[in-house]
């Protein structure tokens, strides 16, 4: 087995290329990211302080409140937005934040969950990490 | 996802603009995450306030709204970001409100019922046991699981409103049996709870189950709706819990042992130390405050009494503000009752239609935030703009008022 190769499932299509941000804990949006700059503000948040634009973002699962896909959406509509999340459990917020960028404001940012923590936590922030929702796979480059 | 010939004509634009919109919004849901149908709905609860929906979900309610979209089911809707009757006594700039009330004329437009509340189970949505619904509002889709006995997942803004237009959601998760089953046990066996005990419980819960359905025994068998409902608020800001087994009082789990079907999982007994661990980690400073905020969620008419009986012969210190938020039916009732003089003589203040943490408090002015609610102190710290400080209610008018 390829340790660079990690296999989850996509859970909305599409590939993607960038620097890996990795979080070990929960994650909103809610609260949780200025969708008008794009960084982490969750005091909670391991990784507070960075910003999301245009990474491949990383974490276990989501947290609190429903309007997380809204904070995602407004973060998609000023061009804040990673370009794609990798999750443990289904976050729903991802998914339906992702969704909805495409049809409202045709971006695609591509989801894949089922890659465990502990395996993920081998990547870090800044690694160049190639991602394929629709393989399902999370690759890091030499 | 299998879909039936009338779903597929939707899909393809044949029941209108609106409509193929929320299909495209549900099947690309219900597939990512593996539904195997739609199922019809009886109610659903749905998210349109400014401070969280941004001038996107502004756009995307227009949308439905302008391209004919209309709720096939009864809708409910959570708090604005503003009092809707009183905003401009409580400071709110007018091109914030302009925003709100265009997600106000949209939801109208729709034809959702206009009460404003994340207690729609007290006040003007009630479902009844085993009915499937699809409502936003993290504490009350745990409330509507565990005590009402209904089936919800949490479902996030913008679906919300397309399984309303269509009265129907993706069947996975919080729907199916399987995955009801509690898969860790908290015990708490502390007497003497307080209303932050319940809170903090909560919370703790929240934190501690991670993706596992939770069940919890051993509340006094006095425990009040209430109380659950800022318990289930707690837990459902500390983690992804949409279901909190008791024994008692969740229909599907009238003992202990059926919570977790049978199978054997870890077991978690709530100590003293885990809940003032809980207040400490929710309690950023010792200032004096500039805010208190009792209700989110939302207090009920009772819940508003018993702050009048503990506000009575009391004042307000300095400049501090004291706000207690709840729903427009409650705030009827406390103002035909008593209750609203009775609190503002303290001066403090009651407020509807509207909750502290979608509110927009730094654009108000406000700094330190005091309040007994574990899912404020939560969000509003994760923030960093405002610091928090969380105590009882008890505690709490001790110090602010003399």
């Amino acid at each position: 087995m390829n340790p660079s190769l990690m296999k989850g499932r996509g859970l909305v299509k599409g590939r993607a290329r960038a620097e890996a941000l990795v979080s070990e804990k929960a994650f909103t949006f809610a609260h949780g990211v200025d969708p008008a700059t794009g960084n982490v503000t969750d005091v909670r948040s391991d990784i507070r302080g960075s910003n999301v634009r245009g990474k491949i973002l990383f974490y276990p699962f989501g947290k609190g409140s429903t309007t997380a896909s809204s904070w995602f959406l407004e973060a998609v509509r000023l061009g804040n937005n990673p370009s794609a999340i990798v999750t443990e459990g289904v976050d729903l917020s991802a998914v339906i934040g992702s969704v909805m960028a495409r049809l409202v404001y045709g971006r695609e940012i591509p989801v894949v969950s089922g890659i465990p923590r502990a395996e993920y936590l081998r990547i870090r922030s800044g690694s160049q990490v190639r991602l394929d929702a629709d393989l399902g796979e999370v690759r890091v480059e030499p | 996802m299998f879909l039936d010939s009338f779903q597929e004509k939707l899909l393809r634009g044949e029941g209108g603009e609106a409509r193929q919109f929320a299909m495209e919004i549900v099947t690309k849901v219900g597939d990512a995450v593996g539904a195997d149908a739609l199922t019809h709905i009886k109610s659903a609860h749905i998210l349109a306030h400014y401070s969280s929906l941004h001038d996107a979900g502004v756009e995307v309610l227009e949308r439905f709204a302008e391209s004919g979209g209309r709720f096939a089911v009864p809708t409910s809707v959570d708090p604005a970001s503003i009092d809707l009757q009183n905003w401009r006594s409580f400071g709110i700039p007018e091109d914030y409100a302009r925003q709100q009330f265009r997600l106000c004329d949209a939801y109208a437009k729709m034809g959702g019922m206009r009460c404003w509340t994340c207690v729609q189970y007290q006040v003007c949505n009630f479902p009844k046991q085993g009915e499937t619904l699809a409502w936003a509002e993290s504490s009350a889709v745990v409330f509507a699981n565990s005590v009402l006995g209904c089936r919800s997942n949490k479902i996030t803004a913008g679906m919300d409103v397309a399984c309303a237009v269509l009265g129907l959601t993706p069947r996975f998760g919080m729907l199916l049996d399987e995955n009801r089953k509690a898969g860790v046990t908290f015990r708490v066996g502390l007497r003497e709870l307080s209303d932050i005990d319940y809170r903090s419980i909560g919370f703790f819960i929240g934190r501690k189950s991670g993706a596992r359905v939770p069940s919890l025994s051993g509340l006094p068998s006095a425990v009040s709706s209430d109380q659950i409902k800022h318990l289930g608020a707690g837990a459902a800001a500390a983690g992804p819990v949409t279901m909190i087994h008791m024994p008692g009082i969740t229909p599907e789990s009238p003992a202990v042992a059926d919570a977790p079907g049978g199978a054997r999982v870890e077991e978690i007994e709530i100590a003293r130390s885990d809940l003032t661990d809980v207040e400490a980690d929710l309690n950023q400073t010792d200032e004096f405050p500039d805010l208190v905020a009792f209700g989110v969620p939302h207090l009920s008419v009772n819940e508003l009494g018993e702050l009048a009986r503990q506000l009575e012969g009391r004042k307000l210190k300095g400049n501090v503000k004291m706000y207690a938020y709840t729903s427009s039916q409650a705030y009827d009732m406390a103002q035909r009752t008593g209750i609203t003089s009775a609190i503002e003589s303290s001066g403090a203040r009651i407020t509807h239609s509207t909750d502290a943490e979608i509110s927009p408090l730094k654009k108000l002015g406000f700094n330190i935030v005091m309040t007994n609610s574990a899912k404020l102190a939560e969000i509003v710290s994760s923030e960093g703009e405002i610091k928090v400080r969380y105590a009882s209610q008890k505690e709490i008018i001790e110090e602010v008022t003399g």
